[in-house]
């Protein structure tokens, strides 16, 4: 059994003095004697108090924290108070992260993650180990799982040769595509960094950010408004900024490349990122083309499996390509699920009438809101938002054109999405469930949408692969179709698996009704076997 | 295709009702709350009344959503997918296949225990997993059924079923 390397207690006590002695400074300044008079020898007491417990704890959190590798698990032994002993099967493993804070990287340690498709976290996170010991463990973790038989020693030779030899860079960020990535990307933290650097610059008093001069000339009620423009576009070129340099650093060296049957990530500047996400686990790809990246002709590609959990916020997009040319990322994406040519059928058109009726109660709304509005308040014109309704045609229009799907050989394909596009590549034999459902307003017009559920973390966000608003009785049919695919390629697969057991190595034409679109993970899957 | 147990007409009303009273005690508690306590200075007149109403309305439209649901619902055991049929508003039509199952759950609410009925839930590896239970059975039919999607699955066993 090994343990942790010991500058992780370092590093943990650190980061968790941090929070907990926040905490206890809270705490002291409350619990200070007089309630005002927060004398700096309590708080101070407390604080270091905070962070006595904090290395305590982590000291303790080291010695108690076992971890090995065997040749089919990897156990975790851990817990302070609440022990905890774990095997994972090596083969169950969906992805392995090695992270890199920026205070473990100053110390050379790194964080090991590893994810399988059950629970509702991350099943262990080794926090933290030394970097080569980092790169040994996601090289074996994933190697193990492929061939269960291989000594340490073997596969530990076979290592080198693998990084040298078989590495394939599918995906190097470019200058050009990080910039452009970090003009446009809106991060959500950075609206709120934004605001702070910006009520530091001011020295706290927002009105130092005003310049006077312009004000000066105006009278009362105006000087106001210019005032508060001024702020808010202050605002807004701030958290753009911070936006940029957030996404920048993340992005920062982007590469991913393929070895063997596995994609390798890694990314960041200040901390680093990587990992891996075996090609035999992958439930959806996912295609997203945001508005203005679309206009520059560019896309984003993420690739899904099971293994984040929910709530993750966006870990299940960092096995992506945050950004490249759209004809870049529709042959990665290939490479990955050879889903073959992109011919999207459109919904009816009375899918179109759905929508314009739809934008326009949305307008309806916004007059009669309005109205009320106008009487309480100065302002008059109530009727003015009915001038939306010149966009309603264009909107609904474009709605409707971004909505797709198509049911291909091995894959099922659906797209939607005006401001962000999202195409979505199932294999079929990845459908868990197949959801047909119409509401209200659907079944008016005889519209329905069709919901291929995988088991892909990210459609518990309530992005399943959907073909939105198709005819009813297509629908139907589409939901009929799916489930037969699903069950003519798990049987396929069977076979598949079960010859390559016997032959050892299967010839393929003669299983596959279509061998040039055969997944290549499949064939790989069966060597390994 | 086969329809629940009427009588989970009666889970569901109880269900509605219990819901509905919850909602009209919120909703008219803090109608009353604004215009007793001085909050909003000239509250109109008909605000409590408004409040009972909308209370009321909304309880009646749960009550005839609980009923309706009945009428609906409808699941059949295919030859390799268990198929349900349900949602008033909503229509969902829903096709587990065996293949996918997890493991089958025969669960019952004290509600459920009361009335004499049971349900069973298909887990799937699926995110909406949850979606796939089947409401209203009696407890020999819930057995009956655990049993038989049980054996389906095992009969059509895949590979990791992820």
């Amino acid at each position: 059994m090994k343990k942790l390397h010991p500058l992780s207690v370092a590093a943990r006590s650190i980061s968790r003095s941090v929070n907990v002695g926040l905490l206890f400074f809270v705490a002291g300044v409350v619990a200070s004697p007089g309630g005002a008079g927060a004398t700096l020898v309590s708080v101070g007491g407390m604080v270091l108090l905070g962070i006595v417990a904090a290395v305590v704890y982590e000291l303790a959190y080291y010695e108690r924290f076992r971890y090995e590798l065997t040749s089919d698990t990897f156990d975790v032994a851990s817990g302070v108070l609440a022990r905890r002993d774990r095997e994972v099967p090596l083969g169950r493993i969906q992805n392995v992260d090695v992270r890199e804070p920026i205070l473990a990287r100053l110390l050379g340690l790194a964080a090991v993650h590893v994810e399988t498709a059950g629970g509702g976290q991350t099943e262990v996170s080794l926090q933290y180990v030394g970097k080569e010991e980092a790169r040994r463990l996601r090289r074996q973790l994933r190697r193990g799982a492929r061939t269960e038989g291989e000594t340490s020693a073997e596969s530990a030779s076979s290592d080198e040769r693998a990084s040298s030899d078989d590495e394939e860079l599918l995906f190097e960020i470019q200058p050009r595509e990080l910039a452009i990535l970090s003009a446009f990307t809106i991060d959500p933290g950075a609206s709120l960094l934004g605001g702070i650097a910006l009520s530091f610059l001011s020295g706290l008093d927002p009105t130092a950010l005003v310049p006077a001069d312009l004000v000066d000339g105006l009278p009362g009620a105006e000087a106001g408004l210019v005032a508060l423009a001024w702020l808010v576009a202050l605002f807004l070129v701030a958290a753009w900024i911070v936006s940029a340099v957030l996404t920048f650093a993340r992005y920062y060296g982007f590469r991913l490349t393929r070895v063997d049957d596995e994609l390798y990530y890694e990314r960041g500047l200040v901390q680093r990122y990587s990992g891996t996400i075996p090609l035999e686990k992958v439930q959806t790809l996912t295609i997203t083309e945001r508005v203005p990246f679309r206009w520059f002709g560019y896309g984003a590609l993420a690739v899904e499996t099971a293994g984040y959990a929910p709530g993750q916020d966006g870990r299940g997009t960092e096995s992506a390509i945050p950004l490249a040319g759209y004809d870049r990322v529709l042959a990665l994406a290939r490479s990955i699920e050879p889903f073959g040519e992109l011919a999207l059928e459109d919904p009816p058109t009375r899918a179109r009438e759905r929508y314009g009726v739809r934008y326009l109660l949305l307008v309806a709304v916004l007059v009669g809101a309005g109205y009320p509005l106008a009487i309480v308040t100065p302002l008059e014109r109530w009727y003015l938002p009915a001038a939306l309704v010149v966009l309603v045609p264009v909107a609904a229009h474009l709605k409707w054109h971004n909505r797709g799907h198509q049911l291909g050989d091995r894959y099922f394909l659906t797209r939607t999405g005006f401001w962000s596009r999202s195409t979505k590549v199932v294999p079929y034999y990845r459908v868990q469930a197949v959801l047909h459902t119409q509401s209200i307003f659907q079944r008016r017009r005889r519209l329905a949408s069709v919901t291929a559920d995988t088991a892909s973390s990210a459609t518990l966000l309530g992005r399943a692969a959907t073909a939105y608003d198709v005819d009813a009785d297509a629908g139907l049919e589409m939901q009929r179709e799916l489930e037969e695919r699903l069950q003519e390629r798990l049987r396929a697969r069977k076979r598949e698996r079960t010859v390559g057991e016997r032959f050892g190595s299967p010839d393929e034409s003669t299983l596959d009704l279509d061998p040039n679109s055969d997944t290549p993970h499949d064939s790989s899957e069966e060597v390994d076997r | 295709m086969e329809r629940l147990t009427p009588r989970v007409r009666v889970v569901w009303l109880v269900l509605a009702l219990f819901r509905a009273v919850v909602l009209a005690g919120l909703l008219v508690g803090a109608a009353v709350a604004l215009s007793e306590t001085g909050l909003w200075a000239d509250p109109p007149e008909a605000l409590v009344p408004g409040a009972a109403a909308l209370a009321l309305a909304i309880g009646l439209v749960r009550l005839a959503v609980a009923w309706r649901r009945y009428a609906v619902w409808r699941f059949e055991t295919r030859a390799d997918s268990l198929y349900i049929e349900r949602g008033v508003f909503t229509r969902t039509k829903t096709v587990a296949p065996y293949v996918r199952v997890q493991h089958v759950d025969s669960r019952r609410s004290p509600l459920e225990r009361a009335t004499g009925l049971a349900t069973v839930v298909v887990y799937t590896a699926g995110s909406r997993s949850a979606d796939v239970a089947i409401p209203g059975l009696t407890p020999d039919r819930a057995e009956r059924l655990r049993e038989e999607l049980r054996a389906l699955a095992i009969e059509s066993e895949g590979e990791d079923a992820v």
